[in-house]
């Protein structure tokens, strides 16, 4: 029996209802999920005291050596090929309205505070992100982490704690270079093109630098590095039982970091606008 | 009592009981829904049942492993269901654990996997450790694979590995799911002369195993303990070695 339309369309908007309700349920539980797993590796790391600082350094070291300075080629080409686009289209575009001054000011609020986090995260995600994911999760495949419990050794400080701090430290650093390839890059470029001297284009980045920037480009690039890896470690460990999950928890890995860091660099960039706004009194 | 070189402030285990404990792998097939039993201690105990009565995760709930969904797991009295990683710890010491497979780690080397537990735990220097592996390998006659990756090597000498690294760390209580099949009449026979060594010393109090080959357990002199639709008896050895 068909029911009264007004009915069916309200059955439909609650059946709605229910489904973004429960959805933002499991979005919370995950991300309070996530949180969690970064107390507990600090708290483990901290009260480990079987664990020496030489077998964390062991293990940073050689995350940093994966992360870190194997991207350092794929990094390089994509900030000389960002950069260059950049500063190539701005210069352009300033010149015509005799805003060249404003080239300093343009290239830190593009390359330094918002395309320098974004593509060195997606970068790192596309590598190391995916590369954590499916060696945690075959671990826990092979048993590997049961027996490190067994042995009396925390998997949160032995496996997730270095690998969260190399992460971090790479992805810093990566981003660091990013910056500095990005605009050494756009500065050749524009050198060719409009003969910019280097003392102009040096001291106009300086001046446009303020302290304000290198503490959005810690905030950005720290809080990056620690949700990739967390979230990376995190999807890997929850393999139960079966190789066949590897994959689907390093695909989840990767759109779950995509997502949390683009949110992440989103909310940080409205929230410094909004500052910014309200310092020059026009909110 | 004087403690052994990294073992201070670790507590021996007296008891073990399990009351109204429940436990599932996945919510619509119970393994257990109401266990409550005293575990029969300072013996040889084989764990053993129909297929899928439960008898490798009985073994996983002993050396917690995986721990009750509800009702309570106690150790010397204590409920150990609660209880974080840092706290079960200096109980955790004195288990030793061997899986049915895996429980290697792939890209260390089979001295390496063996030393993990001394070394971390600053019970030996990295030369003690590997004096003392050297040793038991040369015994159980795979000295000369001790530098190969588990994956170079027979899945039998994979599980004997994993199986002898959980004695290295001188545990007093042993759970051993399946601990022989593959490893050979030589080394299941290396592995009961280590054993009752062990238990002769004083320094193995509890052994519990389960076992495709019953004649092993049989040999061991164990205990049977039967498991049957959450029922535990327990029967005496059939005849000892």
């Amino acid at each position: 029996m068909a029911g009264h339309p007004s009915t069916s369309t309200q059955g439909h908007f609650l059946a709605f209802v229910d489904n973004l309700g429960a959805k933002v349920i499991s979005i919370v539980r995950y991300t309070l999920e996530v949180c969690q797993m970064v107390y507990l590796c600090i708290r483990a790391a901290v009260f480990d005291q079987a664990q020496g600082l030489r077998t964390i350094f062991g293990v940073v070291s050689a995350q940093i050596y994966f992360t870190g300075w194997q991207a350092l080629p794929l990094v390089s080409v994509l900030a000389l090929a960002a950069g260059s686009i950049i500063v190539l289209q701005s210069a352009t575009q300033l010149s015509l309205v005799g805003g060249q001054s404003m080239l300093g000011n343009l290239l830190v609020m593009i390359i330094i505070r918002e395309v320098g986090p974004l593509v060195t995260a997606l970068i790192v995600i596309a590598r190391s992100g995916t590369a954590v994911a499916s060696e945690i999760g075959n671990m826990r495949a092979n048993r590997e982490i049961e027996a490190l419990e067994v042995m009396g050794i925390n998997p949160l400080s032995y496996i997730v704690f270095p690998r969260l701090v190399g992460g971090v430290v790479s992805v810093v650093c990566l981003a660091f270079y990013f910056n500095a390839v990005a605009l050494l890059g756009g500065f050749i470029v524009t050198r060719v093109i409009n003969d910019m001297p280097f003392s102009f284009f040096a001291d106009s980045l300086a001046n446009a630098i303020t302290i304000e920037d290198w503490g959005l480009f810690l905030l950005k690039n720290g809080f990056s590095g620690i949700i990739i890896f967390v979230v990376s470690c995190y999807q890997g460990m929850l393999v139960k039982q079966s190789s066949h999950e590897v994959p689907q928890v390093t695909t989840k890995a990767v759109v779950n970091s995509v997502i949390y860091v683009v949110t992440f660099n989103l909310i940080v960039t409205t929230l410094f606008y909004l500052n910014q706004l309200i310092k020059l009194g026009l909110i | 009592m004087k403690h052994m070189k990294g073992h201070e402030g670790l507590t021996s285990i007296e008891t073990l009981s399990f009351s109204h404990a429940k436990f599932a792998y996945d919510r619509t097939k119970p393994i257990f829904t109401d266990l409550t039993v005293d575990v029969p201690m300072n013996s040889c105990i084989f764990v053993n049942g129909p297929n899928g009565s439960g008898q490798s995760t009985f073994l996983k709930l002993l050396a917690v492993l995986v721990q009750p969904q509800g009702g309570s797991y106690l150790i010397n009295g204590v409920d150990t269901t609660d209880m974080s990683f840092e706290e079960f710890l200096p109980f955790r010491r004195k288990i030793g654990y061997t899986f049915d497979y895996g429980g290697l780690f792939a890209n260390r080397t089979l001295l390496d996997n063996l030393a993990l537990p001394l070394v971390y735990h600053k019970i030996s220097t990295v030369q003690e450790a590997e004096a003392e592996i050297q040793e038991l390998a040369a015994r159980f006659k795979f000295d000369g694979q001790l530098e190969q990756r588990p994956a170079e090597v027979s899945g039998g000498l994979r599980k004997l590995v994993c199986v002898l690294r959980s004695f290295l760390t001188k545990p007093e209580m042993i759970v051993m799911d399946d601990p022989v099949t593959g490893i050979g009449p030589d080394g299941s026979g290396k592995l009961i002369e280590l054993i009752r060594n062990k238990k002769e010393t004083g320094e193995l109090k509890h052994v519990f195993l389960t076992s495709r080959e019953e004649s092993w357990a049989t040999r061991m002199g164990c205990k049977t303990l039967w498991i049957e639709k959450e029922k535990l008896h327990l029967r005496e050895a059939e005849r000892a070695a």
